[in-house]
């Protein structure tokens, strides 16, 4: 009866309310710039999106929080990719991708796309469309975390 | 991150679908254009599934003003004295991320270096710019069908490149390899209204906004055009292409009545060749070279003796070539249909001492 009660206000509730009091998810977005100093040396500059132009990279920060008073278990976050955004890289985090819109996921370097003459290619990073972070072990109470994809205005 | 990812096989890897990755844009994405970023959470509690939760941010892309002037080929345009359209080509590619308006000036070199290596040393007239019509006439090429445009090209959409022919007159009376350099400028304009010359642009200095805002990113063309000003710019060149004659006359003792062919000399009744040689220094070949020459009045033409079109070795004259030309007293006239650059021909025949 509780599960069904659970699954009901799910159903029935919008996401935030239930979710607010559980687990907190903030997204933010960077243009990288690299600045080389009169020492030769190259600097890497995180700064807001204001003066954004085709070519510009991005990174994408994920950082979540599980705010509830139970461990969050089977957490999975999912991050289509902007259309207008080419993926790059995720650093180390390791995740699934997909590269046909969400239906299929795996690891970039196990997918593959058709071409026009009916044979595979093997998958770019450009072809990414979704990214997909899944935990193996339930974020502990006042667990925290952070996420982090990079990609190119296209 | 502490948490470990768990790698799900993938599923149905069998059910392939075909999904085309997207085209990508040199130009890249539309400027105004709100890039919005959505992550969600699914997570179970004590095995429940709870709410999604996501979250966004979002931002706008920027105008990027990007341009390019390239001239077509890596040649001169050979053209010749008082040649009327002598076309130079160039290409205007509109690499910006919005459809824009470029204003066009094509200009002269003052001296120095021209595009292809020759010292500019004359101004070509009458300078005008085309645009390729695409939809007739010979693609590619200047003719007739092509539009002459009023100092600007109107609304070039994104990553189009067009062809601009830069059609000058060319002054009578130049030397062989003269040169003349022509620069075309192109700088971006606000596309605006179809038919109009949209507003200058400007690059948004100071604080950024939060909306559109503009960033020059082209870069350096021809000497006086910085990198990052709007602007973009090339040089080509027309080349004089003439033919330069030089004439030349000899003559030798054939025989006489007394000595026949040994060792002739210069008396009444010895036979005398005449060897006109035009040589041709310039680059270009010369056409109908009309050879005319008076025969002395000392001296008697020897009908069907003329030798025309005929070659010299190492400066002297060979004696050969086709019977031909013309003898109206007192001149001897022949035509040489052509004298290719760097060529010698002459005109050969013999007269009698009265």
């Amino acid at each position: 009866m509780r599960t069904a009660l659970f699954l009901l206000f799910a159903a029935l509730l919008p996401g935030q309310a239930l979710a607010a009091n559980q687990v907190a998810l903030d997204n933010n977005v960077f243009v990288e710039r690299v600045s080389t100093d009169a020492q030769g040396k190259q600097r890497i500059l995180l700064e807001e999106p204001k003066v954004v132009v085709p070519g510009d990279r991005l990174v994408f920060v994920l950082n979540y929080r599980n705010a509830g008073a139970q461990p969050a278990d089977k957490f999975v976050i999912t991050n289509p990719l902007p259309a207008a955004v080419r993926f790059a890289d995720a650093g180390d985090t390791r995740p699934f991708v997909s590269v046909d819109g969400g239906k299929q996921w795996g690891l970039l370097s196990d997918l593959s796309v058709p071409m026009t003459d009916g044979t595979r290619r093997a998958a770019q990073p450009a072809d990414v469309t979704h990214i997909r972070w899944a935990f193996q072990n339930p974020i502990p109470v006042g667990g925290t975390g952070k996420l982090m994809f990079r990609g190119v205005v296209k | 991150m502490t948490s470990k990812l768990t790698y799900m096989g993938a599923i149905g890897m069998a059910a392939l679908s075909s999904v085309a990755a997207a085209p990508a844009f040199a130009a890249g994405t539309t400027a105004g254009t709100t890039i919005t970023n959505t992550a969600t959470v699914d997570y179970q509690v004590g095995g429940v599934a709870q709410g999604q939760q996501s979250a966004s941010n979002n931002f706008t892309v920027d105008r990027k003003i990007n341009l390019l002037v390239e001239e077509v080929g890596t040649v001169t345009t050979n053209v010749v004295p008082g040649q009327t359209n002598a076309v130079t080509t160039f290409q205007l590619t509109n690499s910006a991320n919005e459809t824009l308006d470029f204003a066009l000036v094509a200009s002269q070199i003052a001296g120095g270096t021209a595009a292809h290596g020759g010292t500019d040393t004359f101004d070509a007239t009458n300078v005008r710019v085309y645009r390729d019509n695409i939809a007739t006439g010979t693609v590619g090429s200047w003719d007739v069908g092509d539009t002459l445009l009023t100092g600007y090209v109107d609304e070039l959409v994104v990553d189009t490149a067009i062809r601009l022919f830069v059609v000058a007159d060319i002054p009578a009376a130049l030397a062989n390899n003269a040169v003349a350099g022509v620069t075309l400028r192109a700088t971006a304009r606000e596309g605006g209204v179809a038919g109009t010359q949209g507003a200058a642009i400007t690059e948004t200095t100071g604080a950024n906004t939060a909306g559109k805002d503009t960033v020059f990113a082209d870069i350096a063309g021809v000497t006086g055009d910085a990198a990052r000003d709007g602007a973009h710019s090339d040089n080509d060149d027309y080349t004089v292409q003439t033919a330069t004659l030089a004439v030349t006359k000899t003559s030798r003792v054939i025989s006489d009545p007394f000595n026949n062919t040994s060792n002739p000399k210069l008396i009444p009744g010895a036979v005398v060749e005449y060897c006109i040689a035009v040589a041709n220094s310039g680059s270009a070949p010369a056409t109908s070279v009309i050879i005319n020459d008076p025969v002395p009045g000392q001296l008697t033409f020897s009908a069907g003796t003329i030798l025309l079109n005929g070659t010299v070795t190492a400066g002297t004259c060979n004696a050969d070539g086709a019977a031909g030309g013309s003898y109206a007293a007192p001149n001897v006239s022949g035509t040489i249909a052509t004298i290719a650059a760097g060529a010698t021909r002459t005109l050969v025949f013999r007269a009698t001492v009265n």
